[in-house]
């Protein structure tokens, strides 16, 4: 009971990143169906930024919620202008084109940042200072740390507050309309360029924030973690049902903890082919996701 | 060493260019071997691509073995003359590597780094009888293949397995083990034989699985691993993800004793755990700042070359030294002499310890010292003393 308990915790703290990063996927597909390949890296990027603010002003000797608010910031706002600029440069022009021109575009972003990350940061590891205390509490014997629970806390609270401006604002709502059916939402007025890009800026965002928290609580990063987690990602986007907000949320969720009582229950050797398997069986037994039903209201 | 495949075939690919780019150079630098007034000695390292400054800090101990070698009279009269000899860690290089150094007379060969690399060298070298003593290649293959002209400074890696067993049974007196390993050849490789000599020294295996690396999470692994109630828990990737266990372990209040492999010296292990790596054990071949009898040659590395000396430029040391030793006993340059006389030397005083070679022209006694973290730093910890059987500090 107390090994359940604690594989509980530990896969809601994979979960809170994988939910943060597969809310972009799902966002992005749903509004202009592409798979935004670049995702992850954009993600990486949001750690560089991160790692660059923190290892920085340390030597301040600010106290750690000030640190802690200045880098996610700072990563956030470095992701939101490229998940932007991409958008412009990569994206944009191919809107009208086949499918497969976007998606190539997308791989070629992907590899532009992890390459000009290695050539800016190398190929080893890059530290973060360890600014979070590792101490924590117990729960029915299971141990959380404070860093644990301040993960899962923001990551829900920044959800939260995606979830009430898709549902709530009026941008929120073009967003929706454009992802029901884009030439209508044009002739409703909507600015669907400026929609699109609003997208993947709050898509990016998001990726910027869980990229600094990694680093904060995991502390080592490189130019290619965004590879392994960004698929995990999209895998909770897909099986949340892609373009389905909250079906990407719990799925994220759902990803962590199956990731984490594989390796409990199962063998971390196996957690690849069990996240994937589960990939697999979605598409083909449910394509829609297991919230597909939802599919009308994709964002 | 060892190195992943993948790694292995990008470096092949960069091999290629490296050899065009070498073959017009090379010429300069060795066109002075092979005078009838200097012993010639082969150093077959990769001076490009990845693994350059490893290789060079190898050529940096050949050289200044011979250096201090030539101040003292040289061999029976004549100077050594150290050729060195770009393989890039890659097998189609490294033959070519090799065939260069005879064009340019060599009596014997030093060197080598990736066992890869090592395993063509040697055998290009086995086919002109020259003695090739190798100061980083950790692969068993590389000796067990019979070859008479085959030795090495530096320890095998299935070595590793029962010397770690002895620590664990003999010195932390544990009783209950958990073995993980990250399914690379080398790792898988270096658990599989922990294992065998952990169960023939009595002590019971209450785990033994792999981790998927590169997860970044391995919270479960580890309460799955605390699941088995071990006293100690020994890990033999590689250093990325032993700093993640050691943090996440802390931060799950486990307190079994942590030890890792050989390919977990390396200060980010050191960054990512944090405190959290405070007393962690991990074996390793020593490193020359570790050893007292290295003292000389860690300051003289220092003031000609202005870095530390790195983790192998000492076996190199030794290795020039011991193939001097035995020319000089030989009283000739001709290989078989060579190899006869390498194998009768009875205790060999080295940098890296006093050793002989056995039958196979490995390394006795085998060379592993266990290393922790104070304070943020590696220092060294333990070594067993080869006489008496004890544990004892290393100063």
């Amino acid at each position: 009971m107390t090994a359940f308990l604690q594989y509980l915790v530990n896969g809601l703290t994979v979960g809170s990143f994988l939910a943060l990063i597969a809310l972009g996927y799902t966002m992005i597909y749903g509004i202009i169906r592409l798979i935004n390949f670049a995702h992850g890296d954009v993600f990486m990027v949001g750690s560089f930024v991160g790692y660059a603010v923190v290892s920085t002003v340390v030597a301040q000797h600010w106290p750690i919620a000030l640190i802690i608010i200045v880098a996610m910031l700072a990563g956030m706002a470095a992701t939101g202008v490229l998940g932007i600029v991409i958008e412009g440069v990569a994206y944009q022009p191919l809107l009208n084109k086949p499918r497969l021109a976007i998606l190539i575009s997308a791989l070629g972003v992907s590899l532009a940042l992890e390459e000009g990350a290695r050539i800016q940061f190398g190929a080893g590891f890059s530290s973060y200072p360890g600014i979070l205390p590792t101490t924590g509490f117990s729960i029915g014997g299971a141990h959380a740390s404070y860093a644990q629970l301040g993960v899962f806390v923001l990551s829900l609270l920044m959800m939260l507050a995606l979830y009430l401006f898709v549902q709530r604002t009026p941008t929120g709502t073009a967003m929706r309309a454009l992802a029901m059916d884009r030439d209508a939402a044009r002739l409703m007025g909507i600015n669907v360029e400026r929609t699109i890009m609003l997208t993947f800026l709050l898509g990016s965002v998001l990726a910027g924030a869980a990229g600094v928290m990694q680093g904060l609580y995991y502390i080592q990063i490189n130019f290619i973690m965004g590879f392994a987690i960004g698929l995990r990602a999209f895998t909770a986007a897909v099986l949340g049902g892609i373009g389905n907000l909250p079906g990407a949320m719990v799925a994220g969720f759902l990803i962590g903890l199956i990731q984490s009582f594989s390796d409990g229950y199962i063998s971390s050797n196996w957690s690849d082919a069990v996240i994937f398997g589960v990939l697999i069986a979605v598409l083909i037994f449910k394509p829609t996701g297991i919230f597909g039903e939802r599919v009308v209201e994709r964002v | 060493m060892n190195h992943s495949p993948s790694k292995i075939t990008a470096i092949a690919v960069l091999a290629g260019a490296a050899l065009v780019a070498s073959a017009c150079s090379s010429s300069g630098s060795g066109g002075g071997g092979g005078g009838g007034d200097a012993i010639v000695i082969g150093v077959p390292v990769p001076t490009s691509g990845d693994y350059a400054s490893a290789g060079t800090d190898i050529l940096h101990g050949a050289q200044l073995a011979a250096k201090k070698i030539n101040s003292s009279g040289g061999i029976n009269g004549k100077k050594i003359q150290i050729v060195a000899q770009d393989d890039a860690c890659s097998a189609q290089t490294a033959a070519q590597a090799a065939e260069k150094l005879i064009s340019q007379n060599i009596v014997a060969a030093a060197g080598g780094y990736c066992s890869t690399a090592s395993a063509p060298e040697l055998e290009t070298f086995h086919r002109q009888g020259i003695p090739y003593v190798m100061a980083a290649s950790t692969n068993p293959e590389l000796t067990d293949q019979g070859f008479p002209e085959a030795f090495r400074t530096i320890g095998r890696d299935d070595e590793q397995g029962p010397f770690v067993a002895k620590f664990i049974t003999g010195y932390l007196k544990a009783k209950r083990v958990a073995v993980g390993n990250d399914n690379s050849t080398y790792s898988k490789g270096l658990a599989d034989s922990t294992v065998a000599a952990l169960q023939k020294d009595g002590a019971q295996v209450v785990f033994n699985s792999a981790l998927t690396p590169g997860q970044s999470d391995y919270s479960s692994y580890l309460t799955k691993v605390g699941q088995s109630h071990p006293d100690v828990f020994y890990y033999t990737g590689y250093f990325s993800e032993m700093g993640l266990l050691l943090k996440q372990a802390k931060q799950q209040g486990l307190n079994f004793t942590m030890m890792g492999g050989d390919a977990n010296n390396d200060p980010t292990l050191i960054k990512t755990a944090g405190s959290a790596a405070d007393g962690v054990l991990i074996d390793t071949a020593p490193l020359a700042q570790f050893l007292s009898s290295a003292k000389d040659y860690v300051q003289a590395y220092q003031s000609a070359y202005h870095t530390a000396p790195g983790p192998y430029s000492s076996y190199e040391y030794d290795a020039v030294g011991v193939l001097a030793e035995a020319i000089k006993n030989a009283g000739s340059t001709e290989g078989s002499k060579i190899d006869a006389a390498l194998h009768a030397i009875k205790t060999y005083h080295g940098i890296t310890g006093d050793f002989h070679f056995d039958s196979k022209g490995d390394r006795q006694p085998v060379a592993y010292i266990i290393i922790t973290v104070k304070n943020g730093q590696f220092v060294a910890d333990k070594q067993l003393n080869p006489n008496t059987g004890q544990w004892e500090s290393v100063g």
